[in-house]
């Protein structure tokens, strides 16, 4: 029986057990590879870490984003963020910090639920009712206080990967950051999805507006800590990529913390 | 006389079995705990940092007596070793002292502004993990509105815990500095880099003096 019949789904009982069982292996073996680092074994320091398995070919551009997102932080995003802070006190702004963080719940347990983690996605949708209802639109996070559902990461870029696409190339967005083609294409559509069920889909200035202040408020809540880590480098732009990539690789390895 | 003395090498097998159990037995279950050994040490840490005394005098002062303690329970030539990665070995042996120095120092300007910030911030222990001679202690720094997950990777010296690695929410200090390290290496070389790291810590000098 020629293998192309194998393959037709109607025909999937004549596929060849060894097949099955090589097809069975080929996958443990990718997902093991898939593993976040385990600090306690030599080789995560000594393959030079997940950062150099991502192709930076457009170094030049990428560095020149870099330099812009830096300016526009310390002469726009920082003193604006410095202000803000001093007009509304720390748990209001970790309030709204929730409130947005909440909105992104259904689109993250959509992505769990594509990427087989049915458990996860169920507990994401439960933090979101518990939030939405208990927590008052999501200001507040009785779900991680309360029921102790920790939040629980998930995105599209993450999705892409789990189904065997590749990262393509390291990439810096303006006003962004860090990213790779393969996760800012799930960052925009994420972004895009979020958009269909937030409140304020109406008009582009509203919306533009919504997200400044999101980012006004995440950046309030850690000031200090980019200009710290800058100062503490020796080439910044190394310094965040491979922080950009342990920072994912830890997100992404949901068996620690359970 | 063969299956005797099959027997009789069986019986010698076992029993060397048995001995080596015995003898390794105790080495294990006498291995300190690295919960336990950290607990004390950064309790100790964070009452230095707590102490009004400390903030009275001088900065050089200051991060000396921290450094102090730090070097209690971290390793800096393991960590050093580490950082420089494959090239440490082809580096002379005064060489390898010199940048342990250095690194030290490095870490040691970098983190001296960090004792101003401190405020109180509790260390609450989650997890730990041990592989063999490694263990990995899990804590979380608990500010006002947030903690940050702070794990140290240690290693067994003797019957003491050593930390050559700090990894705060993921990131590695060691692996971030050594891809940094890496290319300046393959650029400049060894003494490049020793260059570079000389100027940056003039530099955080240069600041600790300003404020």
């Amino acid at each position: 029986m020629k293998l192309v019949e194998c393959m037709r789904w109607k025909n999937f009982r004549l596929i060849p057990h060894r097949l099955l069982v090589g097809w069975a292996v080929m996958f443990l073996c990718w997902a093991s590879f898939a593993q976040a680092a385990d600090f306690l074994s030599d080789e995560s320091y000594e393959d030079q870490a997940e950062s150099l398995r991502v192709a930076d070919p457009i170094e030049p551009f990428n560095r020149a984003v870099f330099t812009l997102n830096d300016k526009v932080y310390i002469w726009v995003l920082e003193p604006v963020a410095t202000g803000y802070s001093k007009v509304l006190p720390a748990d209001i702004r970790s309030c709204i910090g929730n409130f947005f963080y909440n909105l992104g719940e259904p689109v993250r347990s959509v992505n769990c639920l594509l990427q087989g983690r049915v458990r996860d996605s169920g507990l994401v949708l439960g933090r979101f009712v518990i939030n939405s209802i208990g927590g008052v639109f999501g200001l507040a996070d009785p779900a991680s206080n309360e029921f102790k559902i920790a939040p629980i990461y998930a995105n599209l870029g993450e999705t892409l990967a789990v189904w065997g696409l590749g990262d393509g190339f390291y990439l810096v967005v303006p006003l962004i950051g860090s990213s790779t083609l393969r996760d800012f294409t799930g960052t925009v559509v994420d972004g895009m999805a979020t958009a269909t069920y937030s409140p304020w889909n109406d008009d582009v200035l509203t919306s533009a507006t919504v997200q400044g202040t999101n980012t006004v408020n995440r950046t309030s809540l850690r000031l200090g800590d980019y200009e710290e880590l800058k100062s503490l480098s020796f080439d910044p732009y190394v310094a965040f990529r491979n922080g950009y990539f342990q920072m994912r690789s830890k997100q992404r390895n949901h068996s620690q913390n359970q | 006389m063969q299956p005797k003395n099959l027997t009789l090498s069986f019986i010698v097998s076992v029993l060397f079995v048995l001995i080596t159990l015995f003898f390794t037995q105790p080495a294990i279950s006498a291995a300190p705990d690295p919960t336990e050994q950290f607990r004390p040490f950064l309790k100790k840490m964070t009452e230095t940092l707590a102490d009004p005394g400390l903030k009275a005098i001088p900065k050089n002062e200051q991060s000396q007596r921290i450094i102090g303690i730090v070097r209690e329970h971290f390793d800096f030539r393991e960590m050093s070793k580490r950082v420089i990665g494959q090239q440490w070995r082809n580096l002379s042996e005064k060489e390898q002292g010199e940048f342990e120095q250095l690194f030290t120092q490095l870490l040691q300007y970098a983190y001296v502004e960090k004792i101003d910030e401190y405020s109180g911030q509790q260390v609450q222990f989650t997890q730990q993990r041990i592989k063999g001679e490694r263990a990995e202690v899990q804590t979380l720094l608990v500010d006002k509105n947030k903690s940050i997950p702070v794990f140290y990777i240690m290693l067994l010296r003797g019957d003491q815990w050593m930390a050559y690695d700090v990894v705060v929410e993921g990131v590695s200090l060691v692996r971030n500095y050594m891809e940094q390290f890496s290319e300046i290496l393959r650029k400049d070389g060894y003494s490049g880099l020793v260059k570079q790291i000389e100027q940056k810590i003039a530099e955080l000098e240069k600041g600790i003096k300003k404020t």
